[in-house]
């Protein structure tokens, strides 16, 4: 089944297209951590963030609903007592002025008599008077020479014939005093027409309860006539008299809190409006009206939006806290989280990568092995032919007596003997990187295998410039292995450095214990070093840099396979322009 | 007691001959044949004591042969050629009943004393 790598394994960078250019591989990682803590960021703040906003909302409602409850709660109150206040007025007057009475009150005495009792019990009566049902004052007590007034053209005293009732806007009049007036009418028993009773109240009264019912948790509460003018003094809105400054401002209304009130229509009063606008110090005010029953007043209140100020903004703050807290927690361990996921796959990759590169090595060497033993043994057969037919002439040779130019075929024979015996060996070492020369094990001073190989290219290097030095650890164990293929890997090295140096350079070479089971050696040159690319393929067979018929290319190869047989470990740094080091890691013992 | 009679089994002619050649220069009776087959069968003509035997062959394998020869005669001594210088295949081929082995190309001195070991053998069985 074919491997459908996922969208998110499609952001990784693949080490087998990329091993190329190590450069964008550690950028491919870096992009790929980058994304995933993108990603993860963008899952974990975004619900954070909308439970937030929502949080926010919700609870911004609910002060919202709280704040215009309380608003409610406490206009049906003031409402109720004005009104409650208002209607005993009236019953008080409606009772004084029965109907029977005005042959009674206007006679002065009479009337004064009751002016003295009702101000007994209400000291804010200013005056009061009785008119015919022509509209002629016929009586009046009061502070003022208010003498034959005739009142039959005023609109007020139409309104109480034609309603029974009537209540006056509060005004100064030339009293220039605030008051107010309440007039009721009453039919002459025996005869046509109404005649009125008319009691003026000063403002005062009205005012003393507005401020009784006033609390702490509203900003203003007054009365207003129906067109608009202060009944009871404003304490921040207006002035008493004139018109409310509520109504005669912009009124820019909030759209988000009025669409939200809609929502709580059910919540307010009868005859009530409730808004929402920006007062003179461009605050946003709760603004309620309600119309009081059978008076020519309504009663405002004015409240500041968000009353619960602190709680809100405690609120705003806390939620901000720890919205940040978390985004920055979340953050931190998303970006640890991302890194850690990364840096284990880059790992994981790396090792993935080395141990196909390692795979590839031993597929090539075993390919190579094989065809270096199919050589090896076709030409193991006709050098034995050879050796044969040559040994055949030479006791040929020795059979028969002297002839011409004997010494130098005997001589010639020998050549081509000597020349088997070097074939042989050829052919037996590319049988031994088929594996199938054994490993002759002996006991080896690492150092003296080191100084020995160095005493054969002494002489070459000597040529070149190349200074040779060795840091030998003196107290080094011994080892058990193989001593001649030992001394063809170190050869190939040194070899190498040689050939890399070129002239004026130096070698050193240098061993240490690194455990009871294990020694390392180190061969480095100042040589022109390797790209990354070639120090990826040095060990493969037949791979080289050198000019065409100077380097087989088997050298490292060969190396690399003895290491193996003897269960070493080849490593290679290596630097453009500073040079390469071989590291070589041996067991004591090859188990 | 006779004299050392050989048998070289050796799919290579030229080797073989040339051997067998070598061998009979140094009075030796020697006889060479060039296939497994052919080798046992000269077993019953000629009932060599000593068999020069090839390891690799392309109808028997040389152990294969080694085993019919000492199912035939245990007397008869073999020395292993090996071809691929492989020493585990000359042990193995010891470890199966031959005296000895020898890996190509030969040296006919180190063959010949490797022969007179192995005559010596013979003869004290």
């Amino acid at each position: 089944m074919k491997y459908k790598p996922s969208w998110l394994a499609k952001m990784l960078p693949s080490p087998s297209k990329d091993i190329e250019h190590g450069a964008d591989l550690d950028k491919g990682y870096k992009n790929f951590s980058r994304g995933l803590s993108l990603l993860l960021t963008i899952l974990v703040l975004v619900p954070l963030t909308i439970i937030s906003i929502l949080s926010h909302y919700q609870y911004k409602q609910l002060l919202q609903k709280d704040e215009l409850t309380q608003l409610m709660l406490n206009m049906e109150q003031a409402q109720s007592t004005i009104e409650r206040f208002v209607s005993k007025l009236q019953s008080i007057i409606r009772f004084v002025a029965r109907d029977d009475r005005y042959q009674d009150l206007i006679v002065p005495m009479n009337l004064e008599a009751l002016f003295v009792r009702l101000q007994k019990e209400h000291p804010d009566f200013a005056d009061i008077e009785i008119i015919d049902s022509e509209g002629m004052q016929k009586s009046y007590v009061g502070p003022y020479h208010l003498k034959a007034q005739n009142y039959r053209d005023q609109t007020w005293y139409q309104e109480v014939l034609l309603r029974g009732v009537y209540i006056s806007n509060v005004f100064s009049g030339f009293r220039q005093v605030p008051h107010f007036v309440i007039a009721i009418s009453r039919k002459h028993p025996q005869q046509e027409g109404s005649w009125v009773l008319r009691v003026t109240i000063d403002g005062k009264t009205l005012q003393r309860f507005v401020d009784t019912i006033s609390t702490t948790s509203v900003d203003d509460i007054f009365l207003v006539d129906a067109e608009n003018i202060a009944q009871t003094r404003p304490q921040q809105y207006g002035e008493i008299g004139k018109e409310n400054v509520l109504y005669s401002v912009n009124k820019t209304i909030s759209s988000d809190i009025s669409r939200f009130l809609s929502k709580h229509n059910k919540l307010l009063p009868k005859e009530s409006d409730i808004i929402v606008q920006k007062n003179f110090n461009g605050r946003e005010v709760l603004h309620a009206s309600v119309q009081l029953k059978d008076t020519p007043w309504r009663i405002d209140m004015v409240k500041e939006l968000y009353l619960q100020g602190d709680a809100w903004s405690s609120f705003k703050i806390r939620l901000i806290t720890i919205f940040l807290c978390c985004a920055i927690v979340a953050v931190f361990v998303i970006l640890k989280l991302s890194e850690g996921i990364t840096n284990h796959i880059h790992e994981a990759d790396k090792k993935r990568q080395q141990f196909l590169i390692e795979a590839e090595n031993a597929n090539k060497l075993a390919s190579i092995g094989r065809l270096a033993a199919g050589v090896g043994h076709e030409i193991n057969n006709p050098l034995s032919i050879i050796n044969q037919k040559t040994g055949l002439i030479q006791d040929y040779f020795e059979m028969s007596g002297d002839f011409q130019y004997k010494e130098s075929m005997q001589g010639a024979l020998d050549s081509i003997q000597n020349s088997v015996v070097r074939c042989k060996t050829i052919t037996h070492r590319l049988l031994g990187f088929a594996r199938h020369t054994d490993v002759q094990t002996e006991e080896i001073d690492i150092n003296v295998v080191l100084q020995e190989v160095v005493a054969f290219l002494a002489q070459e290097a000597t040529y070149s410039q190349i200074k040779i030095c060795f840091e030998l650890d003196q107290d080094i164990q011994k080892i058990f292995s193989d001593r001649s293929q030992l001394q063809q890997v170190f050869l190939n090295i040194t070899n190498n450095a040689i050939d890399a140096i070129g002239s004026n350079g130096q070698i050193s070479l240098s061993s240490k214990k690194i455990d009871q089971e294990t020694i390392q050696v180190k061969i480095t040159d100042t040589g022109m070093g390797m790209s990354p690319e070639v120090e990826r393929r040095i060990f493969d067979p037949f791979f080289t840099t050198k000019e065409t018929g100077k380097g087989t290319g088997l050298g490292l190869s060969i190396t690399y396979g003895i290491l193996k047989k003897l269960g070493g470990i080849i490593n290679v740094q290596s630097e453009i322009g500073k040079g390469t080091t071989f590291e070589i890691t041996l067991p004591v013992k090859n188990s | 007691m006779g004299k050392e009679k050989l048998l070289i089994i050796d799919d290579e002619v030229e080797f073989a001959s040339t051997l067998c050649e070598r061998l009979r220069l140094r009075g030796i009776d020697t006889t060479d044949v060039h296939s497994g087959t052919e080798g046992l069968k000269a077993l019953v003509e000629i009932a060599p004591n000593i068999v020069i035997l090839d390891l690799k062959m392309p109808d028997m394998n040389g152990i294969d042969v080694l085993a019919r020869i000492k199912q035939h005669d245990p007397d008869i001594e073999v020395i292993m050629l090996t071809g691929h210088g492989s020493r585990a295949a000359g042990i193995l081929a010891m470890e199966k009943g031959a005296i000895d082995y020898i890996m190509k190309p030969i040296d006919i001195n180190e063959l010949l004393e490797k022969i007179n070991f192995a005559y010596e053998k013979h003869n004290n069985a």
